[in-house]
């Protein structure tokens, strides 16, 4: 009995994962070989047909390198500016801490879609505050936030960071609070500058938060930055905007095409995969253990 | 020493303005008349706002209802899932045994899959349980999570293994422990999990979307829907009435919530 | 008190009996006979849905034996064809559901349905019914020469303008041809400073298309056997430098729908091309007197507009609901359910007869002055182009990746026409 007991505590998270990620995605393993849209009752097996017409897409790299281009800016909006913006919280009077706390939280609640609409108003290029904004401060022509090639990804990155910085910042927060105040309170004696604290056992201190901080807004980044992009820009302006989760719905879900969707759906778990394999790697490496 | 708290002040201030804006344009929005959204003014005057948003909202769909199905689905999505991460989390964390790092590495990478990948496999599932536009066919597939199970396994490797073996010492069994002995010591961290995921539930839209078609089961991100149109326009101001409407309840569990939320995280000791 | 006999007892007893299992089996059979059909619309609170509300009790009411849902599917024709495949392969279709035309094609090659044509030639009425509509009207609806479905919505796209900024700056008659239009704008833009036009731009091609072919282009020729594209041609580039001009000169305005619409509305463009169903919205909104023109002309060529909308569709298995989405249909497509249908949308009937009837739309007609311009376009009204294959509905990403290639300048228009040209025929080989 007692060699079953892990597997009991295990097994009903275990069976929901199992029964409605990992099904699917067998069956979208067997999408992916074939050129069926769920409907006709013929099925056609067409081997690697489907990856090799996706890979020859040049609208699949673009996806991938937007990819890549919107976990970066994910990076600094969502990492670097809340683990600033936390440390800046640290450096204010703990009476003001409950009122930031809760108003910085607030983008949070909202969800994405909802947020994704107000900023649509707030980016007209004709009516929009930050249009009228940049009139006022000189620029005569029109800003094109959602339609420009290479603003666009910025634009949409805004939306995201937007809702998940309080998210962060509370987490990194929590972590700086945790930092030994002796700790501090020795160096100043040494006479460490601020700077140096900061770097020398601020940072240290609190890399284990900000690992993990780094790995859930990459992996939510990748999630949420569809929103905006569905109800934007379709993944526009010419694929400017687009990215490989994006591309996924698209051939399912715009052009019903099932088995590319299918195979970029696969193409791009396994590119997740090398990612999340290197990322722990690197944290087994690089993170500052208390023990 | 003065002047470096002025910055810090100057900073955060500028960043909540920042941050704040759009959630008071969207409220701003709620109380403003159709026709002022299409003007260039920034601010309409005081004397055109208008509650008349929020009463049409309510004549036009079963409010009461649709807060209802979502709080009831929220509800059901947040017990069942902390139920079965502290579970999960439990075995990972206090017990060895064969394959446990590699089935955890499953699970994270559960974490990768985007939904639009799950979705229509999903769908023809529960169609053919009959599951369409039922409340478990809305609730079970999303309890599928691994969010929590990561969190809450992290919170109980930082608690020393000492307390359990004494525990087990004194003859308790494991679930004992976990509610006697566990529980109290990561409560903040478990609210605070809880809150997130019941926010998360609240503003679920995909799933819904795909599986109810029945009017009177929709939540609220779906009772958003009902006032957009690409063909015919939008109605914008009942629309952020409506925003505002699915908000509150998230708003004030955070609020209420909050204190905990940070300890939480404090008393999980993120580690990697 | 007289004696209560044994032979009177038994007459009222059986009497009863007979009575109830009268009323029963009448209940059973009335019962039995109730059919349910599934209706799927795109219809919200603000854009038809009490208007479809309506006309389903009504035909409730009036058809004991056929019960109708109504089911509302968010996001508009793309939503419903989302939610519809997904149904389908699950095995449960609804019995009659709004295709937008640019699904046509792709509705008719992929989605086992129930024919119209078949549901004409087994109907008594069938001819009859039939014969109140245009040909070119069911031209929409048809696919390789057969009725496939049923066209219900219409719109085409028309030209809004704001009467009181024309009036401003000089120009008393909106314009008829776009030379006209391009010298409007650029007086709007010397006097006021404003946005001359602007096109919509959702995420399809209809009113570029417009434009295109009212140049003289096509869109799509069959070559033989086969489909080619043939939006390259030196009428479309020339209609599409035209406009690209436009944007580039300051004269349009380049934005997704929703922000062309909101800066037109708020009064900052002076004219704007979208469909005649945001005719209640424009005039709802906006704070200027409206007014709507013809879409404009290429000179003296003909105008060519596709038609936007829904078709009805039957997707029925079971024969006896196959009938009764047929009657479902026929009255959706009745003289007071159109009048209720066209007031409550702001779309245009498919048939014309009911127009100029007073019983009908007469009144409606009058008090609208908004959709004469889109009435008068009536015999100009071509099917929306739907690609063929399997990859047909990537096709028109392919259209909206020129559009914006050329629209903001990355290409030039022969240049993007020619590349979208060859990546269609490649998909649609």
């Amino acid at each position: 009995m007692k060699r079953y007991l892990p597997v009991m505590f295990i097994s009903p998270a275990l069976s929901l994962l199992f029964v409605f990620i990992f099904l699917p995605i067998l069956f979208t393993i067997f999408l992916s070989f074939v050129n069926w849209n769920m409907i006709e009752p013929n099925i056609k097996f067409v081997g690697l047909k489907n990856y090799i017409n996706l890979i020859t897409e040049k609208h699949f790299w673009v996806a991938a390198y937007n990819s890549l281009l919107y976990a970066i800016i994910a990076i600094v909006l969502d990492l670097i500016l809340p683990y600033i913006t936390a440390y800046a919280i640290t450096r204010v009077k703990s009476s003001w801490h409950s009122l930031f706390k809760i108003l910085i939280f607030l983008p949070t609640t909202l969800s994405l879609a909802v947020g994704s609409i107000i900023f649509l108003w707030l980016y007209n290029p004709v009516l929009g505050p930050f249009s009228y904004f940049l009139k006022e401060i000189g620029y005569k022509t029109p800003i094109g936030f959602l339609t420009d090639y290479h603003l666009v990804i910025y634009s949409l990155s805004i939306i995201v960071g937007w809702k998940l910085f309080g998210y962060n910042v509370i987490i990194l927060l929590s972590s700086l609070l945790n930092v030994p105040v002796d700790q501090i309170n020795s160096a100043k004696i040494d006479g460490a500058t601020p700077w140096q604290i900061f770097i020398h056992i601020i940072i240290p201190q609190t890399s284990p938060t900000i690992l993990y901080a780094f790995f859930m807004t990459i992996v939510l980044n990748i999630q949420y930055i569809f929103v905006p992009i569905q109800i934007l820009t379709n993944g526009g302006p010419d694929y400017a905007s687009t990215n490989l989760v994006y591309l996924i719905y698209q051939y399912g879900f715009n052009f019903f095409r099932i088995g590319m969707s299918a195979a970029c759906s696969i193409v791009t778990l396994i590119i997740f995969i090398i990612f999340m394999i290197l990322l722990f790697k690197f944290i087994d490496k690089k993170v500052y253990y208390e023990s | 020493m003065k002047v470096k708290i002025n910055i810090w002040h100057l900073f955060l201030s500028t960043l909540i303005i920042i941050l704040i804006l759009p959630v008071l344009w969207m409220i701003l929005s709620s109380i403003k008349q159709e026709a002022d959204f299409y003007t260039v003014k920034l601010f309409p005057s005081i004397h055109s706002l208008t509650f008349s948003n929020y009463t049409t909202v309510a004549e036009k769909i079963p409010l009461a209802r649709y807060l209802l199905n979502t709080l009831f689905v929220a509800i059901s999505i947040t017990i069942a899932k902390l139920i079965t991460s502290l579970l999960a989390a439990y075995g990972f964390a206090r017990f060895n045994f064969k394959y446990r790092d590699f089935i955890f590495m499953m699970c994270i990478f559960t974490i990768f899959v985007p939904i639009q990948i799950t979705m229509i496999p999903n769908y023809l599932l529960i169609a053919k349980i009959h599951w369409l536009n039922t409340f478990p066919g809305i609730i079970v597939p999303q309890l599928a999570d691994a969010m929590g199970i990561f969190l809450l396994r992290q919170t109980i490797k930082s608690v020393p293994a000492s307390i359990f073996d004494s525990a087990l010492v004194d003859g308790a069994n494991h679930i004992q422990i976990l509610l006697k002995v566990l529980l109290p010591i990561i409560k903040p961290a478990f609210i605070a999990l809880g809150a997130l995921f019941f926010i998360n539930a609240w503003n679920e839209y995909y799933w819904p979307f795909l599986i109810i078609s029945d009017k009177s089961m929709y939540t609220m991100p779906l009772a958003l829907q009902l006032f957009t149109s690409q063909e015919g326009g939008t109605q914008w101001g009942i629309m952020m009435a409506t925003a505002t409407i699915t908000a509150l309840p998230t708003i004030i569990i955070y609020a209420f919530f909050q204190k905990y939320i940070i300890s939480g995280f404090i008393k999980s000791n993120i580690k990697g | 008190m007289a004696k209560f006999s044994r032979q009177k007892a038994t007459k009222i007893v059986l009497s009863f009996v007979f009575v109830t299992l009268f009323i029963l089996l009448v209940n059973l059979t009335t019962y039995a006979k109730v059919i349910t059909i599934e209706y799927w619309h795109v219809n919200s609170n603000n854009f038809g849905g009490p208007a479809v509300k309506e006309i389903v009790d009504k035909f409730n009411q009036t058809h004991r034996n056929i019960k109708v849902i109504a089911v509302y599917q968010p996001n508009m024709y793309l939503g419903l064809m989302q939610n519809l495949q997904s149904a389908i392969s699950a095995g449960n279709p609804p019995d009659v559901a709004q295709i937008g035309y640019q699904f046509l094609l792709y509705a008719t090659d992929n989605l086992p349905h129930y024919p119209i044509y078949k549901a004409i030639a087994s109907d008594r009425d069938g001819k009859k019914f039939i014969s109140h509509f245009e040909p070119n009207i069911l031209k929409l609806g048809e696919v390789n020469g057969k009725l496939e479905d049923m066209p219900y919505a219409l719109s085409d796209p028309v030209l809004y303008y704001n009467k009181d900024m024309l009036r401003e700056v000089g120009i008393k008659q909106p314009p008829h041809t776009w030379a006209q239009l391009l010298n409007d704008a650029r007086l709007i833009k010397e006097k006021t400073g404003n946005y001359g036009l602007y096109i919509q731009e959702p995420a399809d091609n209809w009113a570029q298309q417009a434009i295109l072919e009212s140049n003289g282009a096509k869109m799509l020729t069959k070559e033989g056997n086969s489909w080619k594209a043939t939006f390259n041609s030196p009428q479309a580039v020339e209609a599409y430098t035209m406009y690209a001009n436009m944007v580039k000169n300051g004269l349009a305005l380049h934005a997704p729908w929703d922000q062309g619409m909101q800066a037109f509305v708020a009064g900052k463009v002076a004219m704007a091309i979208t469909t005649i169903a945001r005719a209640n919205y424009v005039e709802h909104n906006a704070k200027f007197s409206v007014g709507t023109a013809m879409f404009p002309t290429f000179g003296g060529k003909k105008l060519r507009v596709p038609a936007g909308g829904n078709a009805l569709f039957i997707f029925s298995k079971n024969p006896e609901k196959q009938k009764a989405a047929w009657e479902f249909i026929k009255f959706l497509e009745s003289p007071e359910a159109l009048t209720i249908w066209v007031k409550g949308t702001g779309y245009l009937p498919p048939r014309k007869d009911i127009l100029n009837d007073p019983r009908y739309l007469k009144p409606f007609m009058e008090s609208n002055p908004l959709m004469e311009a889109a009435v008068k376009e009536f015999p100009y009204i071509v099917p929306w182009v739907s690609f063929p294959g399997n990859n047909g509905l990537q096709c028109e990403q392919v259209l909206l990746d020129a559009r914006e290639a050329i629209l903001s300048g990355k290409e030039t228009p022969k240049k993007a026409l020619d590349s979208a040209v060859d990546k269609i025929n490649s998909l649609i080989k």
